[in-house]
């Protein structure tokens, strides 16, 4: 395995590969929520029903993520890959024909969820992480977390053309197939590799070893913000702009805005965070959210401020992603990278989570996104004290080189 | 590969990437995409 690696699972091929399930993966979950009217209308279902199961779907990407991120540490990421992609595929077949709420429940949440788990950030960046230096890691993992806002990005628009042209089952149907690529591309990404470092550590270890470090857990509260905040602001900006009295264009436009910034940023601060202090560029991520926020709130809205604030959000966004990785990598070492990037994923899933449905309580209970707002500018200004005191050095035992 | 043809092909990937990514841009002013982008707020 080891002499193929050297002979074309170049990291120049692992990153490009990465990026493209990346792409596949993030994008067509994020288009989920377009089937949303016509399924329900097909079926006869309540909204709530469709979101129960994407709300169930992303815990169980939540929880499911240090798992994934275990067995592509344990047997490889190629076969957690080629797994969760069947798993992703059948979800997503399983949803088409999907006629009662459990089977929605069980393919868009339970086995989409699974399949997310296994193709996302935690298993792509574990084996783009064992294949860059050091130097390069963050430059490397901030190109992979532009591959995934490229598809949140772009994929949107391809699965509304696809519903519109083929109708929403056929559309399913298609996706499936594009995230069926994933299976072949898993195989470029099966390097066998195992590194060195922290041999002999088995997974509770590790585990144990990470919950004893304060900086673990001020990255895993910092994910849970960041997770708070991109799906407050993703799932409610629209509402809020429509109810300030602008038109769904100005909404589509500031989304556009964040998708299409989002891919500079991240590929900015993954370049960044190889070049400066992770945890202080995370400082200012948080501090620069809060301030954006803070000034968005404060002067009077319109489209030029609406549209600025989307583009500062969007370069911000996922640029989170890359810097609290290589922090992971570089303190914890390489080997369970995969798995303990999944557990911090899992608190900004369960962020994402309480952001969703706490914006739309918020709404609800006081007729207003005020308080929600004021709430996000809180968590940023304490995710950033939290980012301040982690200590990026690696763990003794990984001394002298990670 | 001379640096002078480096470039170029460079910077035509880059002029691509840029349309490319003004295309999809533009894709999202579809009048299909903004009625179902209300669906959006359901589903996270």
């Amino acid at each position: 395995m080891n002499s193929n690696n050297t002979t074309w699972r170049s990291p120049l091929v692992i990153l490009t590969v990465g990026c493209v399930i990346l792409t596949l993966s993030m994008g067509v979950r994020h288009t989920a929520g377009l089937f949303l009217q016509p399924m329900t209308a097909d079926n006869g279902w309540t909204r709530e029903t469709f979101s129960f199961a994407f709300a169930l779907q992303n815990l169980i990407w939540g929880l499911g993520s240090p798992f994934a991120g275990a067995l592509a540490d344990r047997f490889g990421a190629g076969r957690t890959l080629l797994v969760a992609a069947a798993f992703y595929v059948l979800g997503l077949v399983f949803m088409s024909v999907s006629p009662t709420p459990l089977s929605l429940d069980l393919s868009a949440g339970l086995l989409i969820g699974i399949g997310l788990s296994g193709t996302t950030f935690p298993v792509i960046m574990g084996v783009i992480g064992r294949h860059t230096t050091p130097e390069r890691r963050s430059l490397a993992l901030g190109i992979a977390s532009a591959g995934g806002s490229f598809g949140q990005f772009a994929v949107l628009p391809i699965g509304q053309m696809m519903i519109s042209t083929y109708g929403w089952q056929s559309a399913l149907v298609l996706l499936a197939c594009g995230v069926g690529l994933i299976a072949p591309l898993a195989y470029a990404m099966a390097d066998g590799h195992k590194p060195s470092a922290g041999a002999g550590q088995s997974v509770v270890e590790a585990l144990h070893e990470a919950s004893r470090e304060r900086s673990f857990h001020y990255l895993f509260w910092g994910y849970f913000v960041c997770g708070f905040q991109t799906a407050f602001i993703m799932l409610h900006l629209p509402s809020y702009l429509v109810d300030a009295g602008m038109s769904a264009n100005i909404g589509m436009t500031a989304v556009a805005l964040i998708g299409l910034f989002n891919i500079f940023g991240s590929f900015y601060f993954g370049w960044a965070g190889g070049r400066s202090s992770k945890k202080n560029l995370l400082v200012w991520i948080y501090g620069l959210r809060a301030v954006a926020i803070l000034i968005f709130m404060l002067i009077p809205l319109s489209t030029v401020t609406a549209w600025i604030f989307a583009a500062v959000i969007g370069i911000l966004w996922l640029a989170t992603v890359p810097l609290t990785n290589g922090l992971i990598a570089q303190i914890f070492g390489l080997r369970y990278m995969s798995m303990l990037t999944g557990v911090v994923f899992l608190g900004h899933q369960l962020g994402s989570f309480l952001g969703a449905w706490l914006g739309g309580r918020i709404f609800d209970e006081t007729g207003s996104y005020s308080l929600a707002w004021t709430i996000s500018i809180g968590l940023s200004i304490l995710a950033a004290i939290c980012s301040w005191p982690v200590n990026e050095k690696p763990l003794a035992r990984l001394s002298p080189a990670t | 590969m001379k640096p002078n043809w480096r470039w170029f092909l460079g910077g035509v990937g880059v002029a691509l990437l840029v349309l490319l990514l003004a295309l999809i841009f533009a894709a999202y002013q579809m009048p299909e995409l903004l009625i179902d982008w209300a669906n959006l707020s359901y589903c996270g």
